[in-house]
């Protein structure tokens, strides 16, 4: 089922336009993972999809994504409940410099999710469960997130997204500042979530899209030049610049 | 005299350095390693040069007033004189040498003022003579010793380290002797007047002191009632608080402003002009605030049927809030600034507004940076002078009425050293106590706020 379709998607940065025509259709409750080298735009267009483009003055995006028969580039869209909806997980983890626990609060807190304090307990306590950080840091929830190391404070970011139980979840590189055994980790993580969640991940890794995604499309130099079910995009490319960038012949 | 040798020291200093490196390019010429760059050669020398010169200058400076007075007053001794008189005789001498003797010129005066013309042109030379011989030998041995092998790098950088030790010194001594100075005169003073009286006392009233005759006898009794300074700690805290009030708010939410919403352009214009706003000379808010606002305040309240006073500790206070804005906004601006963006796209992409994220993301992790501009804001208040001579007036009222004129220690301390002061007088040594409890009272505040940014430092990195 296809959960995200997106239309001639354009999107320049003042004059200089970053992506081309964009048409990608993104399955539900399946994995996505969006390769290319530097500058492809494939960020550019994984920022789209909540519109964290918005943020930047200069940024203007054009075309149609249409997530749950809703245009999200409508005027109408409310960008509030659309990233109550739409999760993000950035490359460099960006825990607030608050406890673990207010971390996790803090969506839930903004949405008016919790009736109760028990209630919240509860949501913190499912949310780092399911990010797989509950028995590590269960008996410090009051302490600084930003004490943890590097993977579990992915891991607690990656909690913080789940806590508002949105339907999709955005990772931008998350890895990459990771060590191998953390990543490890975070990769099992994403196959878990998928249960629940569809999830687009933008990585550098072939290695990674080819573990962890069911789906995955190339960019260059803002094109998205073939898209498809990664077994045929690894093993079986139509174009020629997907192969040379697969085996590694650049990029 | 001294100006030519000066120059022709550097001059030296000059030449050394490239006699140094030229001798270290003929090292390398001859296809030698050289332990260092060869500019370490020349700065070598040229600190060879410096440093003679320098302890030559200073010792001379030391020893020859001393030993030209003994060699003058030789021609004096034995004759019964005593040695105040011997003083006077002295400076009598040095007046007449330089032309500015306007009393009766004695004949044995005038031989002396010849005499110390003499020494002091042979001192002049003999000293250009001494400084240019030793630092020419020592420069010569120097250059003779460097060779390939000769460590030259680490004499350059230990002696940039100690000229950069002298300087961090110069600063911490002067401090130290500042404090000092503050700390005898505070104690002398409360020789005079009881501690007691002067924390508890609420009666401010220097002018009383200033009635005695230097030639009575000093009698403590007469200064009771005089040096309570109750009113004017009250005043400053008071007129300190009414600043705060208008700066605090006013500041931190045009510094969230320029900081978040603010569109690149208008930043760009808006924080200079209220930079602006700092560049402003206390003494124009001063009269600002004693010509503009003190008058309008006190017709609004005529109008209402309120006494208000045309010096009022609210125009004062009102006035300093004024002046203090930029500073509020201006730090609290660039602290805000510098919150990584990954927090605020962490927060964006969690849904929440502008506003959420400002109070809940942004000012917690900017707050120990907030807390500093603000109690940086608190000192200005505290230390301001002008604004509170010219609005607020001299009078130290002990009040909370905001509408009534009071005065606080800065201001006081005007009041007492304007005009002919004497040293060892209870008002002007009233001066140095009211100085001695204000360092007191910002070093308490500047600690608290230590303590205030470290706590939350901890809590939030």
């Amino acid at each position: 089922m296809i959960k995200i379709n997106s239309k001639n998607v354009d999107v320049y940065y003042g004059k200089k336009q970053a992506l081309f025509n964009i048409n990608l259709d993104i399955e539900e409750n399946q994995v996505t993972a969006l390769i290319g080298p530097s500058g492809c735009g494939k960020s550019t267009f994984l920022r789209c999809l909540n519109r964290m483009n918005d943020v930047i003055d200069i940024c203007r995006v054009k075309g149609q994504i249409i997530i749950n028969d809703f245009d999200i580039n409508d005027k109408s869209c409310d960008v509030v409940r659309l990233r109550e909806k739409i999760g993000m997980v950035f490359q460099k983890p960006n825990p607030f410099p608050k406890t673990i626990y207010e971390n996790i609060s803090y969506g839930p807190t903004i949405h008016g999710m919790a009736q109760s304090k028990n209630e919240m307990d509860e949501i913190v306590e499912t949310s780092l469960k399911k990010a797989a950080l509950w028995e590590e840091v269960k008996d410090r929830l009051h302490e600084p997130g930003t004490g943890l190391s590097g993977g579990q404070q992915q891991r607690l970011c990656i909690a913080r997204a789940i806590s508002v139980k949105p339907e999709v979840i955005l990772m931008d590189e998350p890895c990459s500042a990771l060590d191998p055994i953390a990543t490890a980790q975070i990769e099992e993580l994403i196959d878990e979530l998928k249960k629940d969640h569809t999830i687009i991940i933008v990585t550098h890794s072939m290695a990674q899209a080819a573990r962890v995604s069911q789906n995955t499309g190339f960019f260059h130099l803002g094109e998205l030049i073939e898209h498809g079910s990664t077994d045929k995009i690894f093993k079986n490319p139509e174009n020629k610049k997907t192969q040379d960038y697969i085996t590694g012949r650049f990029g | 005299m001294n100006l030519i040798l000066f120059i022709f020291i550097v001059l030296l200093g000059f030449t050394s350095y490239y006699f140094g490196r030229r001798k270290a390019y003929t090292i390398q010429s001859t296809n030698k390693r050289l332990t260092a760059l060869p500019q370490f050669y020349g700065y070598y020398l040229a600190i060879w040069c410096a440093i003679p010169a320098f302890i030559i200058f200073s010792l001379w400076a030391i020893f020859e007033p001393t030993i030209v007075k003994l060699l003058i007053l030789s021609d004096y001794s034995n004759q019964g004189y005593l040695d105040d008189e011997l003083n006077l005789i002295y400076e009598k001498t040095k007046a007449l040498s330089r032309g500015q003797f306007t009393g009766e010129i004695t004949p044995f005066i005038e031989a002396s003022a010849e005499k110390y013309l003499s020494l002091r042109s042979i001192a002049q030379s003999s000293k250009a003579v001494i400084v240019l011989s030793i630092i020419i030998a020592s420069v010569a041995y120097a250059y003779k010793k460097i060779s390939s092998n000769s460590r030259t790098r680490e004499p350059v950088e230990k002696f940039l380290k100690a000229v950069l030790f002298t300087a961090s010194l110069a600063a911490i001594l002067t401090t130290v002797g500042i404090v000092f100075s503050l700390i005898f005169q505070t104690i002398d003073f409360f020789k005079v007047i009881p501690l007691f009286d002067f924390v508890f006392g609420t009666h401010w009233y220097p002018a009383k002191a200033f009635v005695r005759d230097s030639s009575e006898a000093l009698d403590p009794t007469m200064y009771s009632d005089t040096f309570g300074a109750v009113p004017i700690f009250a005043g400053t805290f008071f007129i300190a608080f009414i600043a705060m009030c208008v700066a605090i708010p006013i500041g931190l939410m045009s510094g969230i402003y320029l900081a978040e919403y603010a569109s690149v352009k208008v930043r760009q214009y808006a924080k200079p002009l209220i930079e602006i706003l700092a560049g402003i000379p206390t003494v124009v808010y001063g009269f600002f605030a004693a010509l503009t606002v003190g008058p309008f305040l006190k017709e609004i309240g005529n109008s209402m049927g309120l006494d208000v006073s045309a010096e009022s500790a609210l125009a004062a206070g009102g006035v300093m809030g004024i002046m203090i804005i930029p500073f509020i906004s201006s730090l609290s601006d660039d602290v805000i600034t510098s919150v990584p963006q990954s927090l605020r796209d962490g927060s964006y992409a969690m849904g929440a507004t502008k506003s959420e994220t400002i109070k809940k993301v942004i000012f917690p992790a900017a707050l120990p940076g907030i807390v500093g501009s603000i109690l940086l804001g608190v000192s200005r208040a505290i230390g301001e002078t002008m604004i509170v001579v010219m609005a607020s007036g001299l009078a130290a009222n002990l009040t909370l009425n905001p509408l009534e004129s009071t005065s606080t220690i800065t201001a006081q301390i005007v009041v007492i050293l304007i005009g002919d002061q004497a040293f060892g007088d209870p008002k002007t040594q009233a001066a140095f106590a009211l100085g001695m409890s204000l360092f007191l009272v910002t070093l308490c505040l500047n600690i608290v706020a230590l303590r205030v940014v470290k706590k939350y430092r901890e809590k939030y990195e």
